[in-house]
């Protein structure tokens, strides 16, 4: 970006060339380069500058802290972890594999121990070596109040977790990590978790070398166990600048390919200015990609017509549903033959042209998210077709006492993510109206609709929500939604529905003793479909995500487990 | 002398009781605003009892009483934070540390301002020159061909949003004419030259809609003052007309100007979110909004507190640039 002379002649010569430019402009893409465009099939080569365009900050960049799925795309850049996903596209990447350790855990026989060997030879950036002790510190320090944001499970699942505030509070540490010697550790958790391989994918199993810890300053200057570290943090993430980690080694670490030399972390910009330098793609935009900002529908119509933007389109699907959520405990909720009215009258087609169209939504009648991974069982309870089946609606709603129809209350946020915002709400209203159910809509800010709905005392009877996968399987997607223990009335509520059937917590206990995930993946599906028929949600979609890369990345990487491209595996050379 | 020196601390003492007002509003808007602070910063997904220990840990439990005289201790005696590791001391004036980031504010502040500062004294000078030339030329060629056209692009510049003007700008010269590259901004003191070119997009949308309003002020006082007997009298005795507009027309439309231009100054310091948004300039509105966001008070607080700062000063300067320019005002 640094021409100024470049930029001097272009000014001076733009009066003459404007006319000339302006009509090139208009017969489509300038650039006849096009062996950035074939993505995957140019060979990768060592070297050069990725740029990452963003949206939001790359904010507390402490393994502590950071709240990822799978060790989320940049912080997996500077840590690494006990496991790690495996990076490769689509399904194979919703895979666990070993990172630091060397294999997914060993669990006792009834998985409530789960014993890790650390490689050989792994160092930090410094050239000092990694130990186990230094996994147990990088845990403990994620209980810190002061350090707080990571995800619940360490907490819920190690024994005497409940109640541990960290090491700054409580220097004997937690007992149920045992480090025997330097390369072994040894979790012990309070009930079997066949998933903790998935769980200690997380950044929180990240080492951190306890003599190197600044605590709440420590986002500053992470010591990168990973093939890049932070050069620069400028901001609290605003800018990150990440260079080679010389003491990092391919040889032990059979995921992250660390082709480009240099990654220049760029945030706060503006959506639409993201997509529209990407499909610029000028000077260092050409090396460019973006790991939060998709293209929306209006961007995706326009990239989709030119033929050499379209060829510069990853496309990615990230366990996720967007749903109606019902509170039985509001009238007229509490009958199921309400709530199975409403999943009749449903217009999914609706929906999906609401959520940007078919190529960024897909139609859901199942609540797990359609992929093998997570035990994916088809099946649609209510059938309601494409576009509703208001007859068997209205039949129900005469069952219910509803012979004349009924007003009902949806209520939504007002965010503009095409998910729980006012265009889906919209689309619902006009479908409900088919089968005389006149919906008001109560739009919320942000803040007041999370607090709202997350809340068992303020808790709406109707309204929009969206669930996201902590890891690809069925346990994280199903069990805070579902499982009558996680009901919490004093804090943030997920089982909204406030489902709590023995049948049901009895299954989720017993799959969460498996550690074969196939055959947990295939209990979870069946649970999905058992729950589904108590009517609590009505699937919506599941969002299928695109983003623009700039023309000369290549080597495209797009797993299921967070369905965007994995900046880990991208070359710029 | 002694006139404006009781000026400036009347004014200075209006300033001081202005900014506390400011951070008591503040304090109690935020007392009852929605959003949870301590389940935001601690995640969504945190037990209440984690919740707990965050609310303690950031004195979120005290009453809104303690709070603020918390927040006066820092601000005149500075205040002592924990990091966990070690204690680190935040001098006074300290505005307190960000719920979300436990950076200091002030730093934060002084990382953001000369970003804002940049834009705003850049499209400052860009809104003047263009909206007051444009002022000039439409009284002077009052009815004509050229003045209803300069009217129609003036009126079309305020009814543009910002994001439109500058999404447009972005799309054209530097998408399509690739004439610049995309901004990013680059400090002042790193290189004025990469920092000049990279602000100029973000001068021009912030100041195209700006320069509108500046517009139609200077044509309407001019043409007020051109309606005036003494100009009359001038015309009579056969001044020559651009004298008259030079001389006597411009400066009955100063005062009005520069109060207008006090204003928006003040204002585009905190106000020019969307240019900074869309151009990815990291100023204070842009923080300020992302703390409201996630109801970060204390940033909320202090970056409110700048804004209110310079629109106070920005107004000051304009009540003494308003005598200066006409005689007939009296300092008080």
């Amino acid at each position: 970006m640094r021409q100024p002379s470049l930029i001097a002649r272009r000014v001076a010569a733009a009066s003459v060339s404007l006319v000339v430019a302006a009509g090139a402009a208009a017969c489509g893409p300038k650039d006849n380069d096009a062996k950035g465009s074939s993505g995957g099939d140019a060979t990768p080569h060592k070297g050069g500058t990725l740029t990452i365009l963003n949206s939001n900050p790359q904010q507390d960049f402490d393994p502590a802290r950071l709240y990822t799925s799978g060790g989320g795309k940049v912080p997996s850049l500077v840590f690494r972890t006990l496991t790690t996903r495996n990076r490769e596209n689509g399904a194979a990447g919703a895979k666990v594999v070993p990172d630091l350790a060397t294999d997914t855990g060993r669990p006792d026989k009834d998985a409530t121990v789960w014993t890790y060997t650390l490689k050989e030879g792994l160092k930090y950036e410094d050239g000092s070596p990694i130990t186990s002790a230094d996994i147990k510190y990088g845990i403990e320090r994620s209980f810190a109040p002061e350090l707080s944001g990571g995800a619940p499970y360490l907490r819920d699942w190690l024994v005497g977790g409940a109640d541990y505030q960290g090491p700054y509070k409580d220097k004997g540490g937690l007992d149920s990590i045992e480090t025997p010697d330097a390369r072994t550790i040894v979790f012990h958790l309070n009930k079997p978790e066949g998933e903790f391989p998935f769980l200690a994918t997380q950044t929180q199993f990240a080492p951190v070398p306890k003599a190197k810890d600044t605590g709440t300053k420590y986002e500053q200057h992470p010591i990168s166990s990973g093939p890049y570290k932070v050069v620069k943090n400028e901001n609290d993430g605003e800018r990150l600048t990440l260079e080679r980690n010389t003491y990092w080694s391919a040889s032990t670490d059979a995921e992250r390919k660390a082709y480009p030399d240099k990654i220049d972390v760029r945030s706060g910009l503006d959506s639409s200015v993201i997509n529209q330098r990407l499909s610029a793609s000028q000077g260092a935009d050409a090396a460019a990609v973006t790991t939060d900002t998709n293209l929306g529908p209006a961007e995706l119509a326009k990239v989709t017509g030119d033929k050499n933007l379209a060829a510069r389109v990853g496309t990615g699907h990230f366990g996720y549903t967007n749903y109606i959520a019902f509170n039985p405990n509001v009238k007229p909720f509490d009958d199921i033959r309400v709530r199975q009215a409403i999943s009749y009258a449903i217009d999914r087609s609706s929906v999906v042209n609401a959520a940007g169209g078919s190529s960024l939504a897909e139609a859901a009648t199942t609540f797990l998210p359609n992929q093998k991974s997570f035990g994916y069982t088809p099946y649609d309870l209510f059938p309601a077709g494409k576009t509703g089946d208001p007859a068997k609606a209205k039949e129900l709603l005469a069952q219910a006492g509803f012979k004349n129809g009924l007003t009902v209350t949806l209520t939504h946020s007002n965010s503009k993510d095409f998910e729980t915002s006012p265009e889906i709400a919209t689309a619902i209203q006009d479908a409900l109206k088919k089968a005389g159910i006149t919906v008001k809509l109560q739009g919320l800010e942000e803040n007041d609709y999370s607090d709202k709905i997350h809340n068992a005392k303020t808790e709406p009877g109707f309204f929009l929500a969206h669930w996201g996968a902590d890891w690809p399987s069925g346990g994280p997607f199903l069990a805070p939604i579902f499982d009558g223990r996680q009901i919490v009335k004093d804090g943030a509520n997920f089982n909204t529905g406030f489902l709590n059937d023995k049948s049901v917590n009895d299954e989720i206990d017993a799959i969460n003793k498996l550690t074969d995930l196939d055959q947990a993946a295939k209990r979870w599906g069946a649970l999905d479909k058992k729950i589904g028929e108590q009517a609590l949600t009505v699937p919506l979609f599941h969002p299928v995500y695109k983003r623009l890369y700039g023309k000369d990345v290549r080597n495209i990487v797009i797993s299921d487990w967070d369905g965007v491209l994995d900046p880990s595996q991208v070359a710029v050379k | 002398m002694t006139g404006f020196v009781g000026f400036a601390l009347r004014r200075a003492l209006g300033m001081v009781i202005t900014l506390f007002a400011i951070s008591v509003i503040v304090y109690v808007v935020f007392y009852v605003t929605p959003g949870n602070v301590a389940q935001i910063t601690c995640g969504p997904r945190c037990s209440p009892a984690q919740v707990h220990q965050v609310a303690e840990q950031l004195h979120l439990d005290d009453p809104l009483y303690v709070r603020y005289w918390h927040f006066l201790q820092g601000l005149f005696a500075g205040q002592d934070y924990s990091t966990g590791t070690a204690v680190q001391h935040c001098s006074a004036p300290c505005l307190g540390l960000s719920y979300q980031s436990d950076q200091q504010v002030t730093q934060l502040i002084l990382a953001k301002l000369p970003v804002s500062l940049s834009l705003v004294f850049g499209a400052m000078v860009v809104w003047l020159v263009l909206g007051v030339g444009t002022g000039v030329l439409s009284a002077w060629r009052r009815g004509r061909l050229s003045e209803r056209l300069l009217t129609g692009i003036t009126l079309a510049g305020v009814a543009t949003p910002v994001f439109v003007i500058g999404l447009v700008l972005l799309i054209v010269v530097c998408g399509e004419l690739e004439l610049l590259p995309f901004p990013q901004y680059v400090a002042l003191t790193d290189d004025p030259e990469q920092w000049a070119w990279n602000l100029l997009l973000p001068w021009l949308s912030l100041a195209l809609i700006e320069a509108a309003a500046f517009a139609r002020l200077t044509r309407a006082s001019m043409l007020e003052t051109l309606a005036e007997d003494h100009i009359r009298t001038f015309r009579a005795y056969g001044v020559g007309e651009r004298s008259i507009i030079g001389r006597h027309a411009l400066r009955g439309a100063f005062a009005p100007v520069i109060a207008l231009n006090a204003n928006n100054f003040g204002g585009a310091v905190g106000g020019a979110v969307l240019t900074e948004t869309l151009f990815g300039l990291p100023g204070i509105g842009q923080e300020l909004v992302h703390a409201v966001n996630v109801v970060d008070l204390p940033v909320v607080v202090g970056m409110v507190l700048v804004i209110g700062f310079f629109v106070v000063v920005a107004n000051a300067v304009a009540d003494v640039l308003y005598a200066v320019a006409d005689r007939r005002v009296v300092l008080t």
